[in-house]
């Protein structure tokens, strides 16, 4: 089956099976390597992409469920000189990546929860337990979530 | 691990989806939350998956003239979270559904997938039993019928649907008046599945339901604790006869305390 | 530049998602595997049959096809020590499988759906055996180490007490976020085999393909491209990898292997699974007079080359930081049917300081004096220290570790009706550095420097330290200064990354590189008439140097040993067992530290996967020998949601035998957490001992065991 798809404004067109997952499509079709694979069964979140803003798991979605959708992927993040967000450079701030495959996955979580916050500019801020509890869906296995908690409490202060 | 293979067919409406079920093992496809781990795992090895994805119509989350809660089959888990209606009436789903996976999960994964895979460990099931819901079904050949929470959930992982069989909507009956709404569960790790956990509705002197998640494979409501609730027995009293029916004294104690705890919150002023 | 917090250089590519681990990576025309599996845990193999033919079917292998080509894995052989080498790891299963998701056939095809389509149409014959799942109940003995220092039986004679314990941890998976794989491409003019290798390092899959491939090495180059963590089960290749290798030589294609997630759970070595009774003999004051150590190791069904490590380096460790001087320890590795035993972050380590200092926190009840206080009574004081296991501490000062992690500590908890409450402490010590690695540095045009180092990184910074190392020793600033890892081609021999030894060694080598950068760059200074003080002129030396100026050096030492002190507090829930961690305090004493951000990165990453050891891990294998823990929906990983406050603090005793007086520091959070929660968990149960993982059941049994009444 011929699908197209959407991914960080640019369209990827591609042949692929039913069987064939969001995420494989991504990485091997439309070249884009920096959403990892860590679990094909949903639990990891290292393949973590946003389909229309919203933050779901790539490897749970079948490529032609994505034919005519638009995707944001790590790489779509930076500018187009590759000026790092707020968001990425607070990462390097607090030391919030090691090996670094996990890392994607919290980025595209954090960046969807960084703009659904900024839809409600009145709510109060979130407590770093209610960070974590955002966090809970992305494992990472190197850093403990020390630096990554904080990288994302700055910059959702920052942000607001 | 990748899936065995399978022909794809996005329905439309409704009644394609149906008339596409009708095939020879057919599956429909939901969320995906569930159902892709399995087909990846190649636990799952269907001929043709329907998608349901594209039927609007199965979406809808909307509260009736009667003022019952209906959720079409395919709305998504975190619409439970964002709606206003929910919020008012039947904050207990909101409450199931907190637990119920992360962001990334219920962005996708569908309040009547959830159901219909019947994980005993899952939150919504319960949650849905405690609010006395009734699942509407549907197939092509037999037409519409409707279940009961007892009725629809039948074993682990197993419901009372047919093969040709779709789960269309939930209807969740008007709250009572005054009724206060609790969640509790245990589970090992946050965003885990629950090893048990206690769905309580109380309106007391008028309506009582108390529903277990990991007492049974199903959806326990417990007759007696229920009674003794509406009646305004202490929430010590009503958690032990909740649980009394368990013979493993750790998981007894597990549903006693978590009963107990949902009872305090939904007693409290 | 040493001890500055720098932030690393290697984020930015990995933020932009520019990164290349090995599933990104794509050769021409290349092939992938999948693998067909035992579903028994003990059986032999009757027959086999392949298709033949399926779509995409490009080769399918077993031990007949690859034969003579190949031989099982190496096996270490550490001083001492028996190992039954005869019982090494095949690469595929010849005529017999030993566990559960053993590979026995290989399936090459198009894609790595149409493999795994293909893998299902092989039919193996299987003959099922009987399966032994427990260390203390098997009869076959893979590897056996002993040691004995003084007179045992009098010590223990004319004690005033006798302490006695039996514990056990069982064993985990390492689950780094990458699962291992590798492509193999052979080039048939050169007879070159390249493998690049999610792997710890280049050299250890250089050796080991070499021996398993019987191939000289200079026939192979490893490349080690970016890699998603490892924790130790990446150091040896795994024995997919060296049939994807194998079959590669044979075919014109290249062949990849991605490990999926649900291998990754059966088939990668495991960590841990190992059982201990000890005893601790004291005098009336409470000083420690002899230990006696009976260890089994649950080792599996064969030996990997790294497999009889672990458990020997928890008996050599098992006297940990206190002046013990007579002991009689016995470690035996028995063969089990589950799949092999691997180094698991701290591998060994942990075990020695779960199991003694649960034994040290017995012997306080017992006699009556402060736990903390019995401690201190025995602390080693002076060093270097040799223990009666026969290793040498080089440094340390385990009591200024020890009060600083009281002071750390959360303040003693409250009494609770609803909770059961519990401190612990525990100190540990660990081995690392070790055998030599290499640092290879040039000079370029316009003052720049390349340096290649023997050793790679996975997410530990070897970058931006060795950068940092570089740039003190030239006095340069560190923007200057490139690193270059991971090609056995182009980067100079050495061991590995693991054990805690990369600063130690590969960044001393590094050091000692550039010192002698430095003295020819006086020398070149001295004959062109450049000054050469008070710092070098690179920019112009580089100018004026014939030839590119070098330098390259191979550090080699002994053992370096850093040291903890771990305080924990914890609270039970009475009427669930749910178990919180309420606080940790982490002292470590890694010597001199390059950089402190990355050091505390490593503590406490290293702390939270011993708080999933205590909180929820576990790989749980049926009598069956069945993996009922085979998914991460089973395998409980630890959140972001589930981690408590954890502080940190450091001693640095500099080690004497390195430039740098750099001890390591990738393992001990994983060292030391694990006892002092156990520790805790323990004296909030009041005084039961429980096995970790400390699952809300386990404590609520504990809590409400009738026979032993309330507590």
């Amino acid at each position: 089956m011929r699908i197209s798809v959407q991914i960080n404004g640019r369209t990827y067109a591609g042949d692929v099976e039913p069987r064939t997952l969001l995420s494989d499509f991504i990485r091997h079709q439309a070249g884009l390597t920096g959403t990892h694979v860590g679990c094909e069964h949903g639990v990891c979140g290292a393949c973590t992409v946003q389909l229309d803003g919203e933050p779901i798991r790539a490897c749970l979605m079948l490529a032609v469920q994505a034919n005519g959708r638009a995707l944001t992927t790590v790489e779509g993040l930076a500018g187009p000189g590759g000026e790092l967000t707020a968001l990425q450079r607070a990462f390097t701030e607090h030391h919030a990546l090691q090996c670094g495959f996990c890392t994607s996955g919290f980025l595209m979580t954090a960046d969807a929860l960084m703009r659904r916050r900024q839809l409600d500019p009145a709510a109060p801020p979130l407590t770093e337990a209610e960070v974590r509890a955002e966090l809970a869906g992305n494992l990472c296995r190197c850093t403990g979530y020390e630096g990554i908690v904080s990288a994302v409490l700055e910059a959702l202060g920052t942000a607001s | 691990m990748k899936p065995a293979p399978f022909d794809y067919a996005p329905a439309t409406s409704l009644h394609e989806a149906l008339t596409l079920l009708t095939r020879e093992d057919a599956r429909p496809l939901a969320g995906g939350q569930s159902l892709v781990p399995m087909l990846n795992f190649r636990l799952a090895r269907p001929a043709l998956l329907v998608d349901l994805n594209p039927v609007e119509e199965l979406a809808r989350l909307e509260v009736a003239p009667d003022g019952s809660l209906r959720i079409g089959a395919m709305a998504r888990q975190a619409s439970l979270l964002h709606s206003v209606q929910v919020a008012a009436g039947w904050p207990l789903l909101a409450d199931a559904v907190m637990h119920v996976g992360h962001a990334a999960t219920r962005s996708r994964g569908t309040v009547g997938g959830s159901v219909a895979h019947a994980d005993p460990k899952a939150e919504l099931p319960v949650a849905l039993a405690a609010l006395d819901a009734r699942f509407h079904v549907r197939s092509r050949e037999r037409g519409s019928r409707t279940l009961r929470a007892a009725e629809f959930s039948s074993g682990p992982f197993t419901t009372a649907l047919r093969e040709d069989e779709l789960l269309v909507e939930i209807e969740v009956p008007a709250p009572h008046a005054g009724a206060r709404m609790a969640f509790a569960e245990h589970a090992r790790t946050h965003g885990d599945f629950a090893v048990a956990g206690a769905a309580v509705v109380l309106a007391p002197g008028d309506h009582a339901a108390i529903a277990l998640l990991g007492a049974a494979a199903v959806p326990v409501r417990v007759e007696a604790a229920e009674r003794a609730a509406r009646d305004g027995a202490a929430a010590p009293e009503v958690a032990r006869l909740a649980a009394a029916g368990i013979d493993d004294a750790y998981r007894r104690a597990l549903l006693t305390t978590l009963t107990e705890r949902a009872l305090r919150r939904v007693l409290a002023p | 530049m040493i001890g500055a917090p720098l932030r690393r250089r290697e984020d930015a590519r990995i933020l932009r998602g520019e990164t290349r681990y090995l599933d990104d990576i794509e050769r021409p025309e290349m092939a992938h595997a999948a693998f067909v599996r035992s579903p028994f845990a003990h059986a032999s193999i009757e027959s086999i049959s392949v298709p033949e033919s399926a779509e995409g079917l490009v080769a399918v292998f077993t031990a007949a096809e690859l034969g003579d080509a190949v031989r099982p894995f190496p096996v270490m052989e550490p001083a001492g020590t028996e190992v039954a080498t005869s019982e090494a790891h095949p690469v595929l299963a010849a005529g017999e499988v030993r566990y559960v998701g053993q590979p026995v056939a290989l399936v090459i095809a198009r894609s790595r759906a149409l493999a795994e389509d293909a893998a299902e149409l092989v039919e193996v014959e299987y003959d099922p055996r009987p399966v032994i799942t427990s260390a203390r109940a098997s009869e076959r003995c893979l590897m056996r180490w002993e040691s004995r220092a003084g007179d045992v039986e009098a010590a223990f004679a004319q004690a005033a007490h006798v302490v006695s314990g039996s514990y056990a941890l069982p064993r985990l998976v390492a689950a780094p976020m990458e699962t291992r794989g590798c492509i193999a491409s052979h080039d048939a003019g050169s007879d070159l085999l390249t493998v690049w290798c999610s792997a710890q390092d280049t050299h250890r899959p250089l050796e080991q393909l070499a021996h398993i491939l019987r191939r000289p090495e200079s026939a192979i180059r490893v490349i080690v491209p970016d890699v998603g963590g490892a924790f130790g089960s990446k150091g040896v290749v795994a024995p997919e990898v060296a049939a994807v290798a194998a079959a590669a030589v044979r075919l014109d294609v290249a062949v990849k292997w991605t490990e999926d997630r649900l291998e990754n759970l059966l088939a990668a070595s495991q960590g841990r699974g190992i059982e201990g009774d000890l005893e601790l003999a004291l005098d009336a004051d409470g000083r420690m007079l002899a230990l006696r150590a009976r260890l089994w190791s649950d080792l599996g069904g064969y030996l990997l080359t790294t497999t009889p490590i672990p458990p020997r380096t928890a008996a050599t460790l098992i006297a940990g930081c206190y002046d013990i001087g007579v002991a009689d320890v016995t470690v035996v590795g028995a063969q089990t049917h589950k799949v092999p035993i691997g180094p698991y972050r701290g591998a060994g380590r942990p075990d020695a300081a779960y199991m003694l200092e649960a034994l040290v926190d017995e012997a306080a009840r017992q006699t009556g004096i402060d736990r903390v206080e019995l401690r201190r009574r025995n602390l080693i004081r002076t060093f270097p220290h040799t223990t009666p296991t026969g290793l040498q501490y080089d440094s340390g000062d385990f009591e200024r570790c020890l009060d600083l992690a009281l002071q750390l500590a959360a303040a003693n908890p409250d009494e609770d009706a609803a909770c059961a409450r519990g401190t612990g402490v525990a100190l540990y010590v660990e081995r690392a550095g070790g055998a030599f690695e290499s640092a290879e540095i040039e000079l370029l045009s316009g003052g720049r420097f390349a340096i290649a180092s023997s050793s790679s990184p996975h997410g530990q910074g070897h970058d931006i330290t060795f950068a940092q190392i570089a740039a003190d020793r030239l006095g340069v600033p560190v923007e200057l200064i490139e690193l270059r890892f991971g090609d056995s081609a182009t980067t100079p021999a050495g061991v590995g990354t693991f054990g805690s030894r990369s600063v130690a060694m590969a960044g001393s080598a590094v050091a000692v590189a550039c010192d002698e950068l430095v003295e020819r760059a006086r020398a070149l200074a001295a004959e062109v008439g450049l000054g050469a003080e008070p710092a070098v002129n690179w920019t112009a030396l580089a100018q004026a140097a014939d030839a590119p100026l070098r330098a390259e050096a191979t550090f080699r030492s002994a053992n370096v040993f850093s040291s903890g002190a771990y305080a924990a507090t914890v609270s039970i829930d009475r009427a669930t067992g749910a178990l919180t961690v309420e606080h940790l305090a982490a002292v470590d004493d890694a010597g001199i530290l390059i950089n402190p951000l990355l050091v505390h990165g490593q503590v406490v990453g290293g702390a939270v996967q011993a708080l999933g050891e205590c909180l929820s891990e576990e790989a749980v294998h049926d009598e069956d020998g069945q993996m009922r823990s085979g998914s991460f929906l089973e395998y409980g990983l630890l959140t972001a949601a589930d981690i408590p406050p954890i502080v940190t603090g450091e001693v640095q005793t500099p080690s004497p035998l390195n430039p740098l007086g750099a001890k390591g520091a990738g393992e001990g959070g994983a060292v030391g957490a694990l006892p002092a929660v156990a520790n805790a968990v323990t004296d909030a149960l009041g005084g039961v001992y429980v096995a970790p993982p400390f699952t809300a059941e386990k404590l609520w049994r504990a809590l409400h065991d009738e026979a032993a009444g309330p507590r």
